[in-house]
């Protein structure tokens, strides 16, 4: 059984939800109401893929929400107690959702394993992030020619570009895409330069130095609020890939030749029945779910139960292949930009 | 998904870890007087309820016999924590703690009321106690956390002695179950409540101790066979109320 554990995108969707759902004695507490509300096994499903293998599953929500991030106690506790639910409830695999990983990286949760009487196995966690990787480079691949960009006469900024997708983006450009020039952004040095070293080229830039010349820019990092970027400095055409979390790229450079495109999200051959998806913001509920999500279900579906992406820096490219070979054979498909912009491209 | 730019994350993991309070100050004997009494008179409870529950349930007698006296251990052990600090429990106090809780069991009692005396004793007092020790042990004092181990070892398996009775009386128990939650479980929330601010003493979070508390009472509920959404409801009346 493969397990995804997940949170709403705010507080007041997760009142939302539990409202729809009919947990109404809960939609109505406050936050430190939610501060104390364990995680909640709500959904199960069941998925058939496009080679005919059904799987089951299971929807987690670990009631936290990024209102939460200020109060690491809690964020951490939310995390281990919805991972702790995911194995005591049998599942194989889950992959952990939204800020789920990043809490459990930032926050170490690697030296949390003891929670109450359970040992939690981390065998049977993944954070998603190879399958994310690919779908993000092949989302790139696909859609820089539909709006005009030849990846082999482009440059291509990544940002976030030492973290844990990023990097693998990064490699998967450097061998796979025939990119002409790759921009590497982050913000320390150090493992920048590494990345430069094991990639064998890439330069490092800073932002402001990378948006103006990039024809491409992948986003891997959370865009800090008081950013604030001059979208006319931007290249016309310029791709941008949203595969940070939460997604807010769309609202600060969407416009004239500027093609903001969700990064991380794919889509299933055929609707799921599933609720959970309702309130993640997808234009497809039914059908589309973040890229780490579905990896859980790919693992499953490839009887491959073991932590596949963990910790940081381990994305290899046949990783990313193996991934992504069993993303398009089970039915997924990436998220492209809608045919009405390229419509207005041709 | 992973992202680097997280300002208000990363912290380091000695933030994250609880550090031991000062077990020798005042503020901390004076809390402990109070939370040990509550253990100590918790545990007392629980012996007298697993007698009281041997007489409604005659074919179980020994086996609640042998319960009733492992809570009588585990008020022992407790009793020596608060003697190896030198603390005299405030028995008066947690007397008063459990007044409610335990005129409910009584009156469940004298009405024959199983499932009723079985979710107060066997799910509610036991789920109490078992979040409470867990968050205890990690701030204990040695000698504390050595006896609270291993009486958290112990409480397992009547937590699941309770459960395997519910469930296997489910459907008979079922409306009855809906109103001894509805009416106990408010009082353990302001038992909670009560005893927050000597808690954080001990490096205790109420948080904590109501999400731990509700993972317990859940996964009992769960077992017992109520669903999801059942079960979520009858947890929400402990968070408001």
């Amino acid at each position: 059984m493969f397990g995804l554990i997940g949170h709403s995108t705010s507080f007041q969707d997760a009142r939302r939800k539990a409202h729809d759902l009919g947990f109404d004695h809960i939609a109505k507490g406050d936050l430190d109401v939610w501060c104390s509300a364990p995680p909640q096994l709500v959904e199960h499903v069941e998925v058939e893929s496009a080679v005919g293998k059904t799987i089951r599953g299971a929807y987690i929500d670990s009631c936290f929400v990024p209102e939460m991030l200020g109060r690491f106690k809690t964020a951490r506790r939310k995390v281990l107690n919805a991972m702790e639910l995911a194995q005591k409830k049998g599942i194989d695999i889950s992959a952990l959702g939204g800020f789920t990983s990043i809490i459990f990286e930032n926050f170490n949760l690697l030296n949390h394993q003891h929670v109450r009487s359970t040992m939690l196995d981390w065998t049977r966690f993944t954070t998603g992030n190879t399958h994310t990787a690919w779908v993000i480079s092949r989302q790139l691949e696909i859609n820089a020619p539909k709006v005009g960009i030849d990846l082999k006469q482009s440059r291509v900024a990544v940002v976030g570009a030492t973290g844990d997708i990023g990097s693998a983006v990064c490699r998967w450009l450097v061998s796979r895409s025939g990119v002409k020039e790759i921009s590497l952004v982050a913000r320390q040095q150090e493992p920048l330069t590494q990345l430069r070293d094991e990639l064998g080229g890439g330069e490092i830039h800073s932002l402001e130095e990378a948006l103006p010349q990039a024809d491409a820019v992948i986003w891997v990092a959370s865009l800090p609020k008081t950013l604030e970027i001059d979208s006319t400095t931007l290249k016309k055409p310029c791709l941008m890939i949203d595969g940070g979390y939460p997604k807010n790229l769309g609202v600060k450079f969407a416009g004239r030749e500027v093609h903001v495109l969700n990064g991380g999200i794919v889509e299933f051959f055929k609707d799921i029945g599933w609720n959970m998806m309702e309130l993640a913001e997808m234009d497809k509920p039914q059908r589309q779910m973040f890229a780490c999500f579905a990896e859980a279900m790919l693992l499953e579906f490839e009887d491959c139960y073991t932590n596949f992406s963990w910790g940081r820096n381990n994305i290899t490219l046949e990783k990313m292949d193996f991934i992504g070979e069993a993303s398009v054979r089970h039915g997924f498909s990436t998220l492209n930009l809608k045919e009405s912009c390229q419509a207005a491209i041709a | 998904m992973q992202t680097i730019a997280s300002p208000s994350i990363g912290l380091k993991d000695e933030q994250l870890s609880g550090i031991l309070p000062d077990f020798t100050s005042d503020s901390y004997k004076d809390a402990y007087s109070r939370i040990n009494a509550i253990v100590i008179e918790g545990e007392q409870e629980a012996h007298d309820n697993y007698i009281s529950l041997g007489k409604l349930l005659p074919d179980q007698h020994e086996e609640l016999s042998k319960l009733a006296r492992m809570e009588m251990r585990h008020m022992k052990g407790f009793t020596a924590c608060g003697k190896n600090l030198g603390v005299e429990a405030d028995m008066k106090f947690a007397k008063e703690f459990f007044r409610p809780l335990h005129e409910n069991f009584q009156t469940a009692f004298s009405e024959g009321k199983i499932p009723t005396c079985l979710l107060i004793q066997a799910i509610l007092i036991e789920a109490f106690a078992i979040s409470a020790y867990h968050i205890y042990i990690p701030v204990s004092d040695p000698f504390a956390r050595k006896i609270t181990e291993g009486v958290v070892k112990d409480e397992y398996l009547h937590l699941n002695y309770g459960q395997e009775w519910l469930k296997a009386n489910y459907e008979s128990s079922k409306q009855e179950l809906f109103e001894a939650n509805k009416a106990n479980l408010p009082l353990v929330k302001s038992m909670l409540d009560q005893v927050a601010d000597d808690a954080s003493i001990l490096h205790m979070d109420k948080e904590d101790l109501i999400e731990d508390f509700l993972i317990a009472y859940q996964e009992a509920l769960t077992d017992i066979g109520f669903n999801t959404r059942e079960m979520a409801r009858m947890a929400a009346v402990a968070l408001v109320g």
